[in-house]
């Protein structure tokens, strides 16, 4: 075999290939554009390293053989894209509640309902806020480059197990599909923490281990959510991870994560060349959300403006953490729709007023959040 | 295929095939633009499987440059689904036009050109199979011989050249290039075919020509560009 330093490889196979290299060898999805290059790559590299992809006969069969796998111990990943993501949501309740360390991919879409197949971020709300039932937060990374995909789902898988969590990367369609160059490491392989809570068998413990969600008497279950909420204050303290990208004398503040924070980037050059000091925050960790980086760059900037493919749902976030300090503007593209540098820059020059009137805002961004 | 040591097509028909990610589709481009300098080309997009990198996403701008694309009608143009449209036999009768064929990767997008072959013009058209030794999966001889089973036996066609596109992307340098034309060498001469060109982007063109003086050489102006690389 031929040694080759570099290869070139979609997102959507980099987030399987970053989940091999993470040591996952138990892969349970059910395919679905624009992320099935995930599942299709996957299914051929598993069983090449004596591992096992299972295309389930849906995501809600997935969502549960991935509970099943990660009470066993396993390192575990499930992939989909918006709508199969929403069928997970109860599972994903039960894995938190169970305190499961996985590894959830959503390749987001446009929506609502069956939407399209075009890029989107339209599931902010969903992966942040909490999309099923009850008092749980899951961790949720957002790559913005196919070396990114790699480097965030080793992460992912670390963080999981770190903290028995469910773990969520987003990517969109433009992430998913596109290629970029990536380095091999061939044999880099984590391995997972030693899981002694894991129903693997009784071996030689006095009792056999179990794993449920179910805590019928009240006070218990406070006490078990009040043990989580420590845990999620640890994770908002310690784990918040951004990008900023010349952001030292920037008097506008653009806030994008993903695909988008690459269209940010070139504004923000663009924008510059025009004598308009700009630059970027980039969320890498969507939650917990870079609150830090927010709160010190509203101490020094004027104004804000957040760049999605939505109607508008991380501008909430940047909203509580500005706190009212400055304004916070926001620019969407929702509906499978990837805004463009020429209307982001023609925005940022229109908030600026260095260029007062340009319109060439779209109708449907017309929403102010 | 070449002519006066470019690569040029001669059949009427040129089709396209390779593993996913190989290049087929900026191949398939490029190829219709240089034929549609001489005569009139139609370029077929067959490819069911990549959502967003596919020739219909630019038919406009082709369509500007002198090439008809044929794809479903705008509004499924991007429907979840194998739609094909009749325009594509009237591709494959006329004779009066050349006809360019991009279909989708892997055995499962060559499925669609298997379900073409009783319409095949027998006699008058060529396959190529692009390869990228850079992909995962089409680095070795093994992997590039299997592909080109797997999608000879889907397409129930036979591979007539291959095409080295060996690249990674912007930091693709000329040695990597020429590697890639090494190995394709191998496999060409083990399935008796021959290797009907190398696709660069240009700014290395002259570098790798002084590796490989041998192989035509063609450049190629690209397509398929994420969002952020856009004009302002």
């Amino acid at each position: 075999m031929s040694h080759l330093p570099r290869v070139l490889m979609k997102g959507n196979e980099a987030f399987g290939e970053g989940a091999v290299r993470a040591g996952c060898r138990h892969t349970f999805a059910y395919p679905i554009t624009p992320q099935s290059e995930l599942a299709h790559f996957l299914a051929r590299r598993l069983p090449e390293i004596g591992g096992v992809f299972v295309q389930a006969e849906s995501e809600v069969s997935a969502i549960n053989m991935v509970f099943g796998a990660a009470a066993a111990g396993a390192r575990v990943l499930t992939s989909s894209s918006s709508p199969g993501i929403s069928l997970m949501q109860e599972g994903i309740s039960y894995i938190a509640g169970a305190r499961l360390p996985c590894v959830i991919v959503n390749v987001m879409r446009g929506g609502p309902g069956l939407g399209n197949i075009a890029p989107a971020q339209g599931d902010y709300f969903q992966a942040v806020k909490g999309g099923g039932h009850g008092d749980y937060c899951q961790i949720v990374l957002a790559p913005a480059s196919v070396p990114e995909i790699i480097e965030m789902m080793i992460l992912a898988f670390d963080l999981a197990d770190r903290y028995r969590n469910p773990v969520m990367v987003v990517g969109d369609g433009v992430l998913g599909q596109m290629m970029e160059p990536v380095e091999i490491e061939p044999g880099e392989t984590r391995t997972a923490p030693a899981k002694p809570w894991a129903t693997d068998g009784q071996g030689d413990r006095p009792a056999p281990n179990i794993i449920s969600s179910l805590n019928i008497v009240p006070e218990d279950n406070e006490r078990f959510n009040l043990d989580l909420a420590v845990m999620y204050a640890e994770i908002r303290r310690g784990e918040q991870r951004c990008e900023e990208y010349r952001l030292d004398d920037a008097e506008l503040v653009l806030v994008a994560f993903g695909t988008v924070a690459r269209v940010a980037k070139a504004v923000v050059d663009r924008a510059r060349r025009d004598g308009i000091r700009a630059g970027v925050i980039r969320p890498i960790t969507l939650w917990p959300f870079p609150e830090d980086s927010v709160k010190r760059a509203a101490a020094r900037a004027d104004r804000f403006l957040v760049v999605e493919m939505s109607l508008g749902q991380m501008v909430e976030d940047v909203r509580l953490s500005v706190e009212g300090e400055k304004p916070v503007h926001f620019f969407g593209r929702p509906g499978g729709l990837v805004p463009t540098v020429r209307e982001v820059c023609n925005e940022v020059k229109r908030i600026t007023g260095v260029m007062p009137g340009a319109e060439d805002v779209p109708a449907a961004t017309g929403v102010d959040r | 295929m070449s002519v006066g040591g470019h690569f040029y097509p001669t059949n009427r028909v040129s089709i396209f095939v390779g593993a996913l990610g190989s290049g087929k589709t900026e191949l398939a481009i490029n190829t219709a633009l240089m034929l549609a300098q001489e005569v009139p080309v139609a370029l077929v997009d067959l490819d069911v499987i990549n959502p967003y990198y596919r020739v219909r996403k630019v038919k406009t701008e082709l369509a500007r440059l002198g090439v008809d694309v044929v794809c479903p009608p705008d509004a499924l143009m991007q429907a979840d689904v194998p739609a094909l449209t009749p325009a594509i036999w009237g591709v494959l009768s006329r004779d009066d036009q050349r006809g360019v064929f991009d279909v989708g990767g892997d055995d499962i997008g060559a499925i669609v050109l298997g379900s073409l072959r009783p319409s095949l013009p027998t006699g008058h058209y060529a396959v190529y199979f692009v390869v990228n030794t850079c992909r995962a999966h089409s680095a070795t001889r093994a992997d590039i011989h299997l592909m080109i089973d797997r999608i000879e036996r889907t397409a129930r066609v036979g591979i007539d050249y291959l095409i080295n596109n060996t690249n990674l992307g912007p930091e693709t340098d000329a040695a990597t290039v020429v590697e890639g034309r090494r190995i394709l060498g191998v496999v060409a001469g083990e399935r008796g075919v021959s290797v009907a060109c190398t696709g660069v982007r240009p700014g290395i063109a002259a570098a790798v020509r002084a590796l490989d003086a041998v192989t035509p050489v063609f450049r190629l102006r690209f397509f398929m560009r994420p969002p952020w690389e856009t004009e302002v």
